[in-house]
């Protein structure tokens, strides 16, 4: 009886219940599409890092990851091809990419900028990354060409270039001498991330072999079956390598990209706190104008015998169900919502600059996150039982003769 | 000779404030099973508020309340709390019904809280209202029943929980003269019938001429103690 009680009250007010109601439901419905889109954002954002640059993770000498200098290589082409077995052996290992990596100079006839050279394997990079998906003019390595290089547009827009332009690169060899070499644009990408685009150039390994003689790897990207379970699949393959080598999960590699994953989470948890909060103070208010407007019913109650506890817990209850019915229906609100979204994305296009600049898209297509419902759910029960609170305390001071004459 | 219910002796409530009010002031009072007593009085006179200490609502600044031989002056407040609740029947000026309950579920409510079981609330709430004249009103809410009708529910109420006595605080103050009539004939029955005990608070006197012992208050003392 006290469950119909509770919901019989609920509707004594029609009005203010459902502004209450609503209030809730558009709450718990903003904080889950904020959710969805954060989510979409950033995981876009990681995909597209993983994918096109990053990969799972990445496999680098200690030294390298002391000084990124070109000394600094995984080992001779024995070494690497053994690792690269090693790595191929775990199951969800579905690729590796050799790179050379090495800091150096890139020269237009009319500008200079440091930038950092990749020498890749032109169809393991097909296999393994998206990065040739992203190429805008010409091609990623397609022609035989000696000497082609493909840079970030950023970059070439920075240096003045354009496609089958000249540039030349400088950078050091692996026992530290200056190699100049000359290379022609071949292709030109654009990432989500106009940072990589200005910094990073790619050349094939076997020009880079030409150009110095010698054949330096300095890392090992490495591709898994999925996302999930990126940090403890690391785990297990770093007990495969051999002294001196370590491996990286992307969120190690790229500290502001794991950062803003963190991040997002911490913020997220935040974000429905204030929400959480502003509906607290509402259903607080709407208790005590209520526990006000019954004062005579609940002293009338005190007084034929209701014990504290069964009076608290009825206004317990009373406010609970306001979450009960509040929280699924923005719930579902939500998730409706997110599903549409999904469908259509948001248009972000105003802000496609700025959106690039953090390797996200201008479009963005939110995600339902299934565990955040429940965080919500709980929330939702928790805030409901916190504003329960004062208004119960506040019922349980009344004093029974002095409320059944309304005073 | 009938047992008392209800023993007062030299009770004493004080109000503090800027001018402390003695609101009742030295009463000795018995009141035996099966009476149906009217405390009257004017407004201020103190009889509420010795109503209000015979229910246990209030406690008296001296004196000792004894009711079905316990002294409820000595109990906490959450052993007075279960107290009323199996010994004592309240009737307010006001009705006082949960407006979203039924007339049944507002009578059986008050055994739910003694945990009775359904089917015993269920039956006991509709044999009540059936005593009190409210047969084919059962699933009536509060709003749908006149002044009257309303006060008759509190009436099966106070009874629902089979108390020792009932106290009723002007029940007829809010009625007019016949529903007034209809609820003293109600209580009367109940009172030759069931043997059931009734005080009641009052300044009505269509209520004071149906009671059988009158007790006169003023100034927070026994003026007279009449038995018809």
């Amino acid at each position: 009886m006290i469950l119909k009680i509770a919901w019989r009250n609920i509707w004594r007010s029609k009005v203010r219940s459902f502004i209450v109601l609503t209030s809730i439901a558009i709450g718990i419905w903003a904080g889950l599409l904020i959710i969805g889109f954060s989510f979409g954002m950033n995981n876009e954002r990681t995909a597209a890092a993983i994918g096109s640059t990053l990969g799972h993770s990445q496999v680098h000498s200690e030294a390298f990851l002391e000084e990124p200098t070109s000394a600094a290589t995984i080992g001779d082409a024995e070494v690497v091809a053994a690792l690269q077995d090693s790595l191929l052996s775990a199951p969800y290992v579905t690729g590796v990419s050799v790179r050379g990596v090495m800091m150096g100079m890139v020269s237009a006839p009319k500008s200079a900028r440091g930038a950092r050279m990749i020498a890749v394997d032109p169809e393991s990079e097909r296999e393994n990354s998206t990065l040739p998906s992203t190429i805008i003019e010409g091609d990623f390595f397609e022609s035989k060409t000696r000497n082609s290089v493909v840079i970030g547009a950023q970059l070439a827009e920075k240096l003045g270039v354009g496609l089958r332009k000249k540039v030349v690169l400088t950078f050091q060899d692996g026992e530290g001498n200056i190699s100049r070499a000359s290379f022609r644009i071949t292709g030109i990408y654009r990432t989500l991330n106009s940072t990589w685009d200005e910094l990073n150039i790619y050349i094939k390994r076997s020009d880079l072999k030409k150009t110095i003689g010698k054949d330096l790897v300095h890392e090992l990207m490495v591709r898994y079956d999925e996302t999930e379970g990126t940090e403890e699949k690391t785990a297990e393959l770093a007990q495969m390598l051999p002294q001196g080598l370590h491996i990286l999960s992307w969120k190690r590699n790229s500290p502001e990209l794991g950062y803003a994953d963190d991040m997002m989470g911490i913020m997220l948890v935040l974000v429905l706190g204030i929400i959480m909060m502003a509906l607290l103070f509402g259903i607080v208010n709407n208790m005590l104008m209520a526990i006000l407007e019954r004062r005579r019913e609940l002293g009338m109650l005190m007084a034929v015998g209701m014990n504290k506890r069964k009076l608290f817990v009825m206004i317990l209850v009373e406010t609970l169900m306001l979450g009960f019915v509040g929280g699924p229906i923005g719930i579902i609100l939500g998730d409706l919502s997110t599903r549409v979204m999904m469908g259509i994305g948001i248009d972000l296009t105003s802000k496609k600059e700025g959106l690039a600049n953090l390797g996200v898209q201008s479009v963005i297509y939110p995600e339902i996150v299934p565990e955040y419902y429940i965080i919500v759910a709980i929330m939702v029960v928790l805030t409901a039982l916190i504003a329960a609170l004062y208004p119960a305390f506040k019922a349980l001071k009344l004093n029974p003769v002095q409320a059944i004459r309304g005073e | 000779m009938s047992k008392p219910v209800i023993k007062v002796k030299d009770l004493h409530k004080v109000y503090d404030g800027a001018v402390p009010v003695k609101a009742v002031n030295g009463i000795d009072l018995t009141i035996t099973e099966g009476e149906f007593t009217a405390l009257k009085g004017p407004s201020g006179c103190g009889k509420t508020t010795l109503l209000n200490m015979l229910g246990g609502l209030d406690a008296p600044t001296s004196g000792a309340i004894e009711v079905g031989g316990v002294d409820i002056t000595k109990l906490s407040q959450n052993e007075l709390i279960d107290f009323r609740l199996r010994n004592i029947g309240f009737v307010f000026q006001a009705y006082n019904l949960i407006p979203v309950l039924s007339a049944t579920e507002n009578v059986s409510f008050i055994m739910l809280l003694q945990n009775r079981s359904k089917e015993e609330r269920e039956q006991r709430a509709r044999q009540l209202l059936q005593s009190v004249g409210l047969t084919g009103k059962e699933d009536k809410r509060p709003g749908q029943l006149s002044g009257g009708q309303q006060q008759r529910v509190a009436v099966a109420r106070a009874l629902a929980s089979k108390p020792q006595f009932v106290l009723a605080d002007e029940p007829t103050a809010n009625l007019d003269s016949e529903s007034t009539a209809n609820l003293l004939d109600i209580m009367l029955k109940l009172n030759k019938e069931e043997g059931m005990t009734f005080v009641f608070a009052t300044h009505d006197d269509r209520v004071i001429s149906k009671a059988r012992r009158v007790v006169a208050v003023s100034d927070g003392k026994i003026v007279s103690d009449t038995t018809k």
